[in-house]
């Protein structure tokens, strides 16, 4: 008995009782306790032998509600929960949801904060493309590889932490500015990452892109054709490695982005090894963006000068009513945004990280909607796995990167 | 054009576009959008207005399709509204397959059922999970925190939420 999903040119055939030799079909139950599902990602597959027939993603294990507690919290407290839905690249999300308030209440933060906020989003793509070449080594078999990117990832992290005090949650990006401006060793730790970063990523691309156990692992493994991946709404080096040139940041840019020079990462082959090759270079643009962003950081403030939504410095408390009245106000009951919806999206490591938002006119958001790249990118699984066997299928869901976070928020 | 007759208001947000449709056209309405070049289905989503104090709405749930035309770089918000206890609407994921786990996702947030969905079950919540958490008058929780403004909201229904 076949089953058969249709959706405009696409058709996935399921085999629900046979398979090819008579046979019956096997169903196997992958996690969500499973150190190769990236998180805790539950997929039901129904096996012919060693082939797959059928892939059933069974989500819902992370879901934390962030979306209800956004409204709970008022403007200025919900930017906490952003970071945690995509953990992987919190301060993108922080931007998301920043840039989605500040269109809301019409505001426009200074030139120094764009930068700093480019700086923060470019060591976050940095930092989570990392995670995904370390961990998809790690399932492969290729174990250094996690070493070596934790390494560099753990200089990310320091910066992380000596420019907001957190190391992977910052929420350093705020609607109206940044937590706080980068110290003078923050800067200094940029530029050393600046100059020893290309050689890591030349590290990593000597152990694998070459090797031909990573090649005959990825080379034409999951296949997602540009009409698949476009159909299925993945987005981010999904798309680019099947060759759709589209990049938030240069398509629909933001915060700054239209005046850096960089390249968009792109491949024709539509397989694993595409993908992996877009992310090396999404890594290595990554860093000539940081090194243009730390040349060009202009001096000034990092927030905007407007008393009705960040609060005054605490010197000014001791001196005048009006500022008092405004931190009250503030740390009461928040500032409201006028009443309107709005979407944002931003380019995170694994796509399109979007915020949208619906405001009531009060002090606390309507709605909070994330629109999370995993959660499509993890449709495409399906299409890409038909017919393989379970080690592609390893490697098929190392490149979907998927963070359980963001689907399931 | 056909989208043209079945738009019946629009405007700009904070400089994004949208038009409103009614709910008993969004699938002929959202084809013919697609056919114009909006292509890619970025997200869909509710949004429950319950005891909205900023404005009047048709309806207590609204329907967001965020369309986006690739091409030439243009976003289109598409809104319909809904009322009822479980209200209803066609599906569109034949036109646009991510709307297949949006649309489960929208049901099993706010309750509103998609006709013609092969299959509408709860995606985040457990299987057996009764009530639909996005919905206003489902309350927050959490642990009350004495004498705070909301220890009142997050545990009660409508007009303080």
């Amino acid at each position: 008995m076949d089953t058969q999903q249709k959706a405009q040119g696409m058709t996935i055939t399921r085999e629900q009782d046979h398979g090819a030799f008579g046979g019956q079909l096997l169903t196997v139950n992958f996690g969500p306790h499973h150190p190769s599902t990236h998180g805790v990602l539950r997929l039901v597959v129904d096996l012919d032998g060693e082939q797959i027939r059928s892939v059933r993603p069974v989500i819902g294990y992370l879901h934390t509600g962030i979306e209800k507690q956004a409204e709970a919290l008022r403007w200025q407290q919900a930017v906490v929960v952003t970071d945690r839905h995509d953990y992987l690249s919190p301060p993108i999300n922080n931007l998301a949801y920043a840039l989605a308030v500040e269109r809301l209440l019409g505001i426009d933060v200074p030139e120094r904060a764009k930068v700093l906020r480019v700086i923060m989003s470019e060591l976050t793509r940095l930092s989570s493309h990392l995670v995904w070449l370390g961990t998809s080594g790690i399932e492969l078999g290729a174990m250094s590889v996690l070493m070596y990117c934790f390494r560099e990832r753990d200089t990310i992290l320091d910066m992380n932490e000596e420019i907001s005090g957190f190391r992977m949650h910052t929420s350093y990006i705020r609607p109206g500015g940044v937590m706080a401006d980068a110290t003078p060793r923050f800067l200094d730790m940029l530029g050393k990452f600046i100059v020893e970063m290309p050689k890591r990523i030349d590290e990593y691309e000597d152990l694998l892109t070459a090797n031909p156990i990573f090649r005959s692992r990825l080379i034409d493994v999951g296949i997602l054709t540009a009409e698949q991946a476009k159909l299925l709404g993945a987005t981010g080096p999904m798309l680019r490695g099947s060759g759709v040139n589209w990049d938030l940041r240069k398509n629909m840019p933001y915060s700054g982005y239209e005046g850096y020079d960089f390249e968009v990462a792109l491949s024709d082959r539509c397989d694993c090894y595409g993908r992996y090759l877009v992310r090396i270079k999404e890594m290595r643009e990554s860093v000539k963006i940081l090194e243009q962003a730390l040349n060009r950081l202009p001096d000034g403030p990092v927030n905007v000068d407007d008393r009705k939504i960040l609060p005054p410095p605490r010197e000014e408390l001791e001196t005048s009513m009006e500022a008092v009245i405004h931190h009250f106000k503030l740390f009461t009951e928040g500032y409201t945004v006028p009443p309107g919806d709005v979407y944002q999206a931003v380019e995170s490591g694994r796509g399109e990280n979007g915020c949208y938002i619906s405001s009531d006119g009060t002090h606390k958001p309507r709605r909070v909607k994330f629109r999370a790249a995993s959660f499509y990118n993890l449709q495409t699984v399906e299409p890409m796995s038909l017919g393989r066997m379970i080690a592609d299928f390893i490697a098929i869901i190392g490149t979907a990167d998927t963070v359980l976070g963001d689907v399931d928020r | 054009m056909i989208a043209e007759e079945l738009i019946t208001d629009r405007g700009q947000s904070a400089g994004d576009e949208w038009v409103t449709v009614d709910a008993a056209q969004i699938y002929r309405a959202l084809s013919s959008l697609k056919d114009e070049g909006y292509t890619v289905l970025v997200f869909l989503t509710c949004v429950d207005h319950l005891a909205d104090p900023s404005r009047e709405f048709p309806g207590r749930f609204e329907l967001v399709y965020q369309l986006r035309d690739m091409d030439q770089l243009r976003d289109l918000r598409v809104r319909t509204f809904l009322d009822g206890e479980s209200p209803e609407i066609e599906s569109v994921h034949e036109l646009f397959p991510p709307a297949n786990w949006d649309e489960r996702e929208t049901y099993d947030m706010f309750g509103i059922n998609f006709s013609g969905h092969p299959n509408l079950t709860r995606i985040l919540m457990p299987d057996d999970w009764v009530g639909h958490p996005l919905r206003r008058d489902f309350p927050v929780g959490g642990e009350i925190v004495e004498f705070s403004e909301e220890h009142d909201t997050w545990n009660t229904a409508p007009e303080k939420a």
